[in-house]
This record gives structure tokens, C-alpha cells and sequence, in this order.
């Protein structure tokens, strides 16, 4: 099918974004390589009034280092932190997730920024932002601010962003030589929406541990006592049915498949973070 | 309508177009080149997959407008391309041209996939060709003829395609498999998240559709209850976004209005209601069409009063559901229970509310105000104050 009509605009600096939103709050949508919002209008589920690209603006698209973080712009394509085009993400968590998110053709246009605003419960960058500890640098009419990404998203489709505010960037930890990470998720097929998946980030230098499974009703959800364990006592803390017990209270009402799925994708992404599989 | 111009193999194309124009259909219908095939036009079949600035796209979720300053190649425009050039006698040698639908596609992403990964093994060269359908299933042909190219350039380089590649950059991640890990003690984060729902639902697989249990408790006796449950006005006035256009005995034709995160769509159908009163259970039976996105949905909701006490009484509801069509894509099943979940707790709401002030003689019920973002996110509300933005 084919989009509903609307207006298309092409933003080139952060002024102008801040400006449609301003005058226009409500019949915006911003766009960013349109591979969430592309499908959405050609099935006419979504249906604005004007559209604003904004994957050409220049702040959007850089990536910079400062305080043992780098800042990567909204409009960052998933194909460049695959290819590792900026040096600060080389070897970092968001290069090995990069390069398994849908399929080569999305990666291609598909922007970190607008991932996240999309919040879609099975999307690779809502968990692995959360896991990370990430945070959003959000901008609007009243300045900037930064939410920390467990805050960010609320539920399915739905982040905090509020009416004329737009992701300028998104913080992440910095390569750490310290840092143990995992990632695992089942889908139906290679690049198809997550049914389960699971992040964990270790940092003994920090010490940060975190725990999170995605491709829930909603936002990502944290398993702190597991991962508070697994840092204390490495894989030992996986004997018996720990991770089990560890999602019983989130998952009570699904069906023991269900169950089953999420219980082996934190395994195997603890298993990654443990050094004991790939 | 306004003037887009796009550089499409090596020339220059411009034409009137409007801004909801997708590049697929700006090649095929007002450049002229068919050779690049549409079929899904929502992302998920590769067919239209064309080379923007040498890389790979979908070309029916990139609007035209985007694409101006940038270079496009599609099939039309390979003919000195050095890897289409093996990979167009490699795909006949080893039959990966069936009904060639999905080839203009397949060679766009098989070229990627030789530039880009020279040590590509079967496995790999699979997952790189997932996004690509062929409805002939000819994948055993097209593996083959990439993975023949491939060895043919590991074997003997060629200059033009070493050119190529040299050209494309890329620090692939070598080996990403971790040291040991040091257990520490970790310090202790305060857990932000949003707490779940009590849920008082269940889902699994039912014959005809997905199923969804849930309930709600009522402050009445179960007669009640019962009474107001099979009055079809009363109640459609208590479901969200519903109303009744029509009345003809058990029947209804009317339409219900969802929300769901950036998505909306308007149901209007008919339904029908059949009850058993010995054991105070009911079945409506209902199916719409959405006139926007031509989704379908059809679907039976059960329910049945028992008495819990003298004063009280508990609505067992279980919704058995198909969804077809464009809506269908989105309603993974974890995401429609936890919108239906709500959807019933908003309508014991009401109906709790409507029998504790019946409507005087004569007054209709009014609409149940529908407010998507209280029912569906209702325990976020305070957090909840901007609408979905992307960007």
C-alpha cells in the first residue's frame, strides 16, 4: 500500500527541527532513516501531516568522546557502528549489536535515535541502551535534558519524549578493557523481531552490573538480584535454577515455552559475558 | 506535488512527484526503469532492494525526497559494474534465476555481500541474504552462485574488485569472544523501571485466533450483573471507543476505535450476541474492517457472571481473536495482551460505575470516553505526558 499524503521536509540544522516542533507540536513526525516509520506509513497506520527528515542534519550524525563516554548522535546509522566508521565504538557492545539488527538493506538508513524514539519492546538498541546504563540527550524548546534510558522508554511505542522535544544524542560508556558484555536474542528468522532476548553489561571497575531482558509487553525489565549475584560469584551463581527463579515474578503468567525462551536467552548472554560461550 | 531530483545509474532524473512518493515507485513509474521490483512495500520482502551511494536499501520504505543528492543503482544500471558481472554468469550457472521476481533485489544485496565480506562462508552468506524472499525458493542457487564468486576472487584477485573493496570502510570487529571475568560486588542501582501490571491475564493458541483471559470483579449481585451484561447498548457504552450505529434484536452494527502506541484504526463491523441464561454465560460475535488500513479483525468474547457472595459477583472474559492485514503486523501477541488486559479493566470500570448510577428512564448511554493513553498506559499516567515522537 501506498503512504497517505503528507508534507516532506528536509531538516538541516538542529534550529530547524526545534522550530517545526515548536510551531507545529502536534502534526510533526519527525523521520529518521525511515525504516520504522517507512512501513508504518505505507500500511497507513500512522498518518501526519508533514513529515521532517532529519538524518541529514550534521550534529546528529557525529560521535565524540568525553569522560569516558561517547556521545553518538541520533542519526547515526546501525550500519556505521557495524562497520566500527567511528573509532570510539570499535570493539565496543553497540558493534557486535549492531550487525545482527534486521537485515543489512535496514541497517544501511535505520538510526540509532530513531530506534529509540520508535521504542518498539523488541527493539536491539531499547535493551541494549537500557544495559548499558546509556542516557538520551534530549533536546526541546526549553533546552536540553538527559533521561537516563531505564526512564526513557515507558512502554510499547512510548518514551517520555514530550511534545516538541526530539533525541539529539545518546551517551554510552566508553570501550572499557575491563568491561564483560552479552547479547542474545531468538527470533523466527535472521533479522525478524525478537520473541526473547536478554543484555547484561559487567564492569568490575565501575561496579556496574546489569541484567535486562527485552522484547516484553513493554519497556525492558531489570533482573538486579541475578546480576548482583552473577558479579559476585561469576558463573557459580548460575548453578541450579537461579535465572529460573530469577524471572518467575516477571514472567508467572506466560506459558512455560515462553518461559523457556527467556530463561535460555539470559543464560547464553550471561554465558557470553562469562567467557564461557560465544 | 513538487520537483525531485535524484542521480539514477550515472543520469540525471527529475519529475514532478509528491512527498509521499517512495523511491520504488519514483524508478518504476516516472523514471521508467522497471526492472526493480515491489511486492510488500513495507520492508519485509528485499524485492525492491536498490544500491543507494553503493549500498544496499529498501527502496519502498525510503521516500524519493530523501534520496535527493544521492546516487542510485539499480538493475538497469550495472553493466560495467566488475561484481555483477560474476555474479550475473555465476547466478545462471548455478540456476538462481527462477521467475527472477526477486533478482533485480538478490543481486543488490549478493554484490553487498561480495564487497563487503571476502571470507563470507555458506553460513554467512544466509544470514546476509536473510532479508531477501524468494518465492520460488531458490535460495540453495543463489547461496551457490555467490559462494562460487567469492571462491573464484579468493583464488584469483581481480584489480577492479580489489578497487572496490579497498574502497569500502569498515574495522570489522575480529573476535569478539571475552577474556575472563573477575567477580566483584556490585554496586547497588536504583531499579527505575515501570512495575508490571497485576496481571490478571493469561494467553495462549485457541482454534480460530489468539486467546486472552481476564476478569473483573463487580460491587452487585450476579443477577444483576447478568442483566446489564446482556443489555448490548449498556454494554458497548461501557467498552472504550465503541459505538453502536444500529439494533436489530441480538444484533448490532457498529465500530470501535483503538489506539495503540502510534497507531490507530477504526473497526466498524457487526456483532452478535448469544446468551445462556442457566448459566448466566454469553458469547458476542463479532467482525470489522478498518477502511484506512484494510485490517480485519474478527473475534468471540465470552463471558460469564458468578456470584461471589450475596453483594458481589466476579466477569470472567476470555477474547478469542484474529487479526489480518496491516495491523496484523504490529500486534505481536505479548503487546495485544497487555492491551486487551487493560481494555477490560477499563470496561469493569465502567460497567461498576454504570450499575451503581443506572441511566434514568429514557436517557441513552453516552460513549465511554476513550482515552487510549489512561486505559492502555493508565499506571503511568503521572510519568506519561508527551505523545510517541520519533526521530
Amino acid at each position: 500500500m501506498k503512504a497517505a499524503k503528507f508534507d516532506y521536509e528536509r531538516a538541516v540544522s538542529l534550529q530547524q527541527i526545534q522550530d517545526a516542533l515548536a510551531g507545529e507540536p502536534g502534526g510533526v513526525r519527525l523521520m529518521g532513516g525511515s525504516q520504522s516509520l517507512g512501513p508504518m506509513l505505507n500500511l497507513r497506520l500512522v498518518r501526519p501531516e508533514r513529515v521532517l527528515d532529519v538524518s541529514a542534519v550534521p550534529e546528529l550524525q557525529q560521535v565524540s568522546t568525553v569522560n569516558a563516554q561517547v556521545r553518538i548522535g541520533a542519526a547515526v546509522t546501525h550500519a556505521q557502528i557495524e562497520d566500527g566508521l567511528h573509532e570510539a565504538l570499535r570493539g565496543h557492545m553497540m558493534q557486535k549489536v549492531a550487525g545482527r539488527i534486521a537485515y543489512r538493506g535496514v541497517r544501511n538508513r535505520g538510526t540509532l535515535g530513531g530506534s529509540l524514539a520508535h521504542a518498539d519492546p523488541a527493539a536491539d538498541w531499547v535493551l541494549t541502551c537500557v544495559a548499558l546504563g546509556a542516557r538520551v540527550n534530549v533536546r526541546g524548546s526549553g533546552g536540553t535534558r538527559s533521561v537516563p534510558m531505564a526512564d526513557f522508554m515507558v512502554a510499547a511505542y512510548t518514551t517520555v519524549l514530550e511534545a516538541g522535544e526530539f533525541i539529539e544524542s545518546v551517551d554510552v560508556p566508553a570501550v572499557s578493557a575491563t568491561a564483560r558484555w552479552g547479547y542474545y536474542k531468538f527470533t523466527r528468522k535472521v533479522g525478524e523481531f525478537a520473541d526473547a532476548s536478554c543484555a547484561c553489561y559487567f564492569d568490575p571497575a565501575t561496579r556496574t552490573a546489569r541484567v535486562v531482558i527485552g522484547a516484553m509487553d513493554g519497556a525492558p525489565r531489570f533482573l538486579p538480584e541475578l546480576a548482583a549475584k552473577v558479579a559476585a560469584h561469576g558463573a557459580a551463581a548460575l548453578a541450579g535454577d537461579t535465572i529460573a527463579a530469577a524471572l518467575q515474578p516477571i514472567l508467572a503468567q506466560r506459558d512455560p515455552a515462553h518461559q523457556e525462551l527467556f530463561r535460555t536467552v539470559v543464560e547464553r548472554s550471561l554465558q557470553q559475558a562469562l567467557g564461557l560461550k560465544g | 506535488m513538487a520537483e525531485i531530483s535524484i542521480q539514477i545509474n550515472g543520469r540525471k532524473q527529475s519529475h514532478q512527484a509528491e512527498a509521499r512518493t517512495h523511491l520504488g515507485d519514483f524508478i518504476r513509474e516516472k523514471s521508467r526503469l522497471t526492472g526493480t521490483n515491489l511486492s510488500c512495500e513495507h520492508g519485509v520482502c528485499g524485492a525492491c532492494t536498490v544500491l543507494v551511494d553503493g549500498r544496499p536499501v529498501r527502496s519502498c520504505i525510503t521516500f524519493a525526497g530523501a534520496c535527493e543528492g544521492h546516487e542510485v543503482r539499480t538493475v538497469e544500471g550495472y553493466d560495467d559494474d566488475p561484481i555483477m558481472l560474476r555474479l550475473r554468469s555465476a547466478f545462471s550457472e548455478h540456476h538462481a534465476l527462477q521467475c527472477g521476481f526477486c533478482t533485480p533485489g538478490m543481486l543488490a544485496t549478493s554484490r553487498d555481500i561480495v564487497l563487503r565480506l571476502p571470507e563470507a562462508d555458506e553460513a554467512r552468506v544466509r544470514i546476509e541474504l536473510s532479508g531477501n524472499i524468494c518465492r520460488c525458493t531458490g535460495y540453495q542457487g543463489i547461496t551457490a552462485a555467490i559462494l562460487s564468486v567469492l571462491q573464484a576472487l579468493r583464488e584469483q584477485p581481480d584489480d577492479q574488485v580489489q578497487a572496490l573493496r579497498a574502497a569500502v570502510v569498515q574495522h570489522v570487529q575480529q573476535d569478539w569472544t571475552q577474556g575472563g571475568f573477575v567477580t566483584f560486588e556490585a554496586d547497588q542501582e536504583e531499579v527505575s523501571t515501570v512495575e508490571s501490571v497485576a496481571a490478571d491475564a493469561g494467553s495462549g493458541e485457541k482454534g480460530k485466533g489468539q486467546a486472552i483471559q481476564g476478569g473483573f470483579d463487580a460491587g452487585f449481585p450476579a443477577a444483576q450483573v447478568w442483566a446489564f451484561m446482556t443489555d448490548l447498548p449498556q454494554v458497548a457504552a461501557c467498552l472504550p471507543g465503541a459505538v453502536i450505529e444500529s439494533q436489530e434484536g441480538a444484533s448490532v452494527q457498529g465500530k470501535i476505535a483503538i489506539k495503540f502506541g502510534p497507531m490507530s484504526a477504526a473497526f466498524k463491523g457487526h456483532a452478535t450476541l448469544e446468551r445462556d441464561e442457566a448459566h448466566r454465560t454469553a458469547v458476542l460475535r463479532g467482525e470489522g474492517v478498518d477502511s484506512l488500513s484494510q485490517s480485519r479483525a474478527r473475534g468471540d468474547v465470552q463471558y460469564q457472571v458468578t456470584a461471589q457472595g450475596e453483594t458481589g459477583s466476579r466477569v470472567s472474559v476470555e477474547l478469542v481473536y484474529a487479526l489480518q492485514g496491516p495491523l496484523a503486523q504490529f500486534s505481536r501477541s505479548g503487546l495485544v495482551q497487555d492491551f486487551v488486559r487493560r481494555m477490560i479493566a477499563e470496561f469493569g470500570k465502567n460497567v461498576n460505575l454504570r450499575l451503581e448510577k443506572p441511566l434514568a428512564q429514557g436517557e441513552q448511554p453516552a460513549v465511554a470516553q476513550f482515552n487510549p493513553v489512561r486505559m492502555f498506559f493508565s499506571i503511568l499516567w503521572d510519568r506519561f505526558k508527551g505523545f510517541f515522537r520519533r526521530s
